[in-house]
């Protein structure tokens, strides 16, 4: 290995990147779009609230209080609604009428109701008795389903405190990193770890099938540059590439959406191993695909499923078991993962785990590049 | 006698379903200009791919400055200069930038400036690849087939899709090279470019090489029809061929073209011409060419096969 080479191969690739503005264009304004993009849809993500239309037809003391209660959960703004409703069945074409997903009605009598079932417990009266609150929702909307389940869990408290007696158990919840941290610091590692991925394979594959038609991979055979070092050089453009990316990603994430990453020598040493690994992958395809069409169709192929089986936009934890097994075995699995301990949880079992799966793999995949690959053809 | 710089035995390439070389034998010398004339398909860029050791044959052996293409391609690739066919560079490089990068992948500190005069490409000096015309960007080529001083030469079709004048330029570039003491090895099918050029043409066709000496050699052996155009002449001429049994085409015009088979032949149609008093406005007298040679031995066009796409 002959790293002159290797520094002359990488200085003209870097030239000829600043050179182009629509290169250079790309690689920077991927990452920002999606950063953007995920930034804004995920800004308010944890402290959302969520309209609740309320009729209240009975409009006694208790009914007030309850819609009042309701509101100050903080997680309802109470809409109250008028005269225009004056039973279930108005309520329903309410509903349609004004494209709602979800209407409490408060039937008339629930005050007294409420009252005589507090007397008879104030006075020791066993009772089964119950009142009635009526939820009209459109079952087709999830947002319906979320707030269903909020009144569901605020009700129970209620009906507990009614019955006077105190709690056994518990549920306090806590996140499991400090407070800090809002989803925009869970979703960041994700867009880093897979757009390093898509610069370095993409990259790798259009660049190395652009030099194959352009004849310049014939040229460079007929010189001493070896595979292995127009390979090191390729993979160190690329490094270059997810340097100025990640960079980008980190600053509009704390200049527009209050990012707070931790940051520590893990993160370069998993965008590191993450060009590593694709590039290296992103030689061996253009080595046995050589049309570019096909190769792109190929680095398609092998991105896709990473984008969304490895836990970068959903969750793994909602996927059938096989898939979250299928997960595990695929690099960008290891490089989110590691990232996100690095940036965001620094659980250390991950960050070795990663850091050990993603060494092993790329240290394959770049002795592969070298084995498999040959400036000679056939 | 000269030295035998690339010495080629027996080389096979077969491919899954066709033979791309056919068993094809030949020499080539130190210091003259070895013209691969062909058609595009008959063999020419798998052979000389061969001889660069970028290419593997299936069989044959193949010697290059005394070293076995097989064995030695490390020290065979410092000592020979390739430009490929089709040569491409990197679009946004200077011609400068794109020969530097060359010369330091050869680990060479050749004068870059020098080079570039060479080549007359001094003025493009600064200019990105990409903005030249095609004879330039062919001319850069060459350059950087030069930056390691090279022994050989190898141009693959070195003026294919190039107009009259660049690919003149081309040859100016080529002949000074030869002045320099360089052995050329050129494929082309362009059969003025191998008359213009080569010392020695070796003819391909479908894997074979079919004929093989110098220019003049091969037209003397193959073709060695002398055409004798007349122009403006009366009737009488065409009598003069008959009389010789000689082949004559009229060409329009009172035009007659006499295909000779030697040169005395030539001096009595002139004699006649002169003994029977006929008019004529000018006396026209060509040597057939390597495409005559070609299309005698194998029936085939080289232009029309050979055109670029």
């Amino acid at each position: 290995m002959n790293f002159k080479l290797v520094y002359a191969s990488l200085s003209i690739t870097l030239k000829e990147f600043y050179r182009s503005k629509a290169s250079m264009f790309f690689v920077l304004l991927f990452p920002i779009i999606l950063m953007l993009l995920f930034g804004l849809i995920f800004q308010d993500q944890g402290e959302t609230v969520y309209d609740l239309h309320v009729r209240d037809l009975d409009g006694g003391v208790n009914s007030q209080n309850i819609t009042e209660m309701l509101g100050n959960t903080e997680i309802f703004n109470i809409v109250e609604v008028g005269d225009e409703v004056g039973d279930i069945e108005d309520a329903k074409d309410y509903l349609t009428e004004h494209k709602l997903n979800a209407m409490l009605v408060i039937p008339e009598g629930y005050s007294d109701g409420f009252d005589a079932i507090m007397i008879d417990r104030f006075l020791g009266i066993p009772t089964n008795d119950t009142v009635d609150v009526v939820m009209i929702y459109d079952p087709a909307n999830t947002a319906a389903m979320t707030k269903i389940s909020i009144l569901n869990s605020i009700l129970d408290g209620v009906n507990k405190a009614a019955t006077g007696m105190p709690d056994v158990l518990v549920l306090e919840m806590e996140t499991t990193v400090s407070d800090d941290f809002d989803y925009i610091d869970f979703f960041a590692p994700g867009i880093i770890a897979m757009s390093v991925m898509t610069t370095a394979l993409f990259g790798t594959v259009t660049i190395n099938t652009e030099l194959r038609q352009k004849g310049i991979l014939r040229k460079l055979a007929t010189t001493p540059l070896s595979r292995s070092e127009w390979l090191l050089a390729n993979i160190l453009y690329q490094l270059c590439m997810a340097i100025l990316s990640t960079i980008s990603i980190i600053l509009i994430g704390v200049g527009l959406f209050d990012l707070n990453p931790h940051l520590n020598l893990f993160l370069p040493l998993f965008v590191i191993l993450n060009v590593f690994a694709f590039s290296g992958i992103g030689m061996l395809i253009t080595r046995f695909v050589k049309e570019a069409e096909s190769a792109h169709a190929a680095a398609n192929a092998i991105m896709f499923p990473m984008m969304f089986l490895s836990g970068t936009f959903f969750p793994l934890e909602g996927m059938p078991d096989f898939l979250q097994t299928f997960a595990k075995v695929l690099p960008l699995y290891y490089v989110n993962e590691g990232l996100r301990a690095a940036m965001i949880t620094l659980d250390e079992g991950t960050l070795m785990t990663s850091t050990v799966v993603l060494i092993i793999l790329a240290i394959v995949i770049f002795i592969l590049g070298v084995l498999l690959t040959s400036w000679k053809h056939d | 006698m000269p030295e035998t710089i690339i010495q080629v035995r027996d080389l096979v390439k077969q491919y899954d379903d066709n033979t791309a070389v056919n068993s094809i034998s030949f020499d080539v010398n130190e210091g003259e200009v070895f013209a691969f004339l062909g058609p595009n398909g008959a063999g020419k860029t798998t052979t000389v791919e061969i001889i660069e050791t970028i290419r593997t044959a299936t069989s044959g052996d193949i010697q290059i400055l005394g070293m076995d293409v097989n064995k030695n391609r490390t020290e065979i690739l410092k000592r020979i200069g390739v430009m490929p066919q089709d040569f491409s560079s990197f679009d946004r490089l200077t011609v400068w930038e794109t020969v530097q990068y060359y010369a330091r992948l050869f680990g060479s500190d050749v004068d870059i400036d020098g080079l570039l005069k060479l080549v007359n490409l001094q003025e493009e000096r600064d200019k990105h690849y990409v903005t030249l015309s095609g004879g330039l960007k062919q001319r850069v080529g060459i350059a950087v087939a030069l930056v390691n001083d090279p022994e050989i030469v190898f141009l693959d079709e070195p003026t294919t899709g190039l107009d009259p004048r660049a690919r003149r330029d081309v040859w100016e570039v080529v002949k000074d090279l030869k002045k320099r003491g360089k052995t050329i090895f050129l494929t082309t099918h362009y059969m003025e470019e191998a008359e213009v050029l080569a010392d020695d043409v070796a003819i391909i066709s479908k894997g074979d090489i079919i004929a093989h000496g110098s220019v003049d050699g091969l037209i003397d052996q193959f073709c060695s029809t002398i055409h004798v155009a007349i122009k403006g002449a009366g009737p009488g001429v065409k009598e003069i061929a008959d009389e010789m049994s000689l082949v004559s085409e009229s060409l329009g015009n009172g035009n007659v073209q006499i295909e000779a088979d030697n040169n005395e032949q030539v001096v009595e149609i002139l004699n006649s011409l002169k003994n029977k008093n006929i008019g004529y406005g000018s006396v026209d007298i060509r040597k057939a060419n390597l495409e005559e040679v070609f299309l005698k031995l194998t029936g085939e066009s080289l232009i029309d096969k050979g055109d670029p796409k």
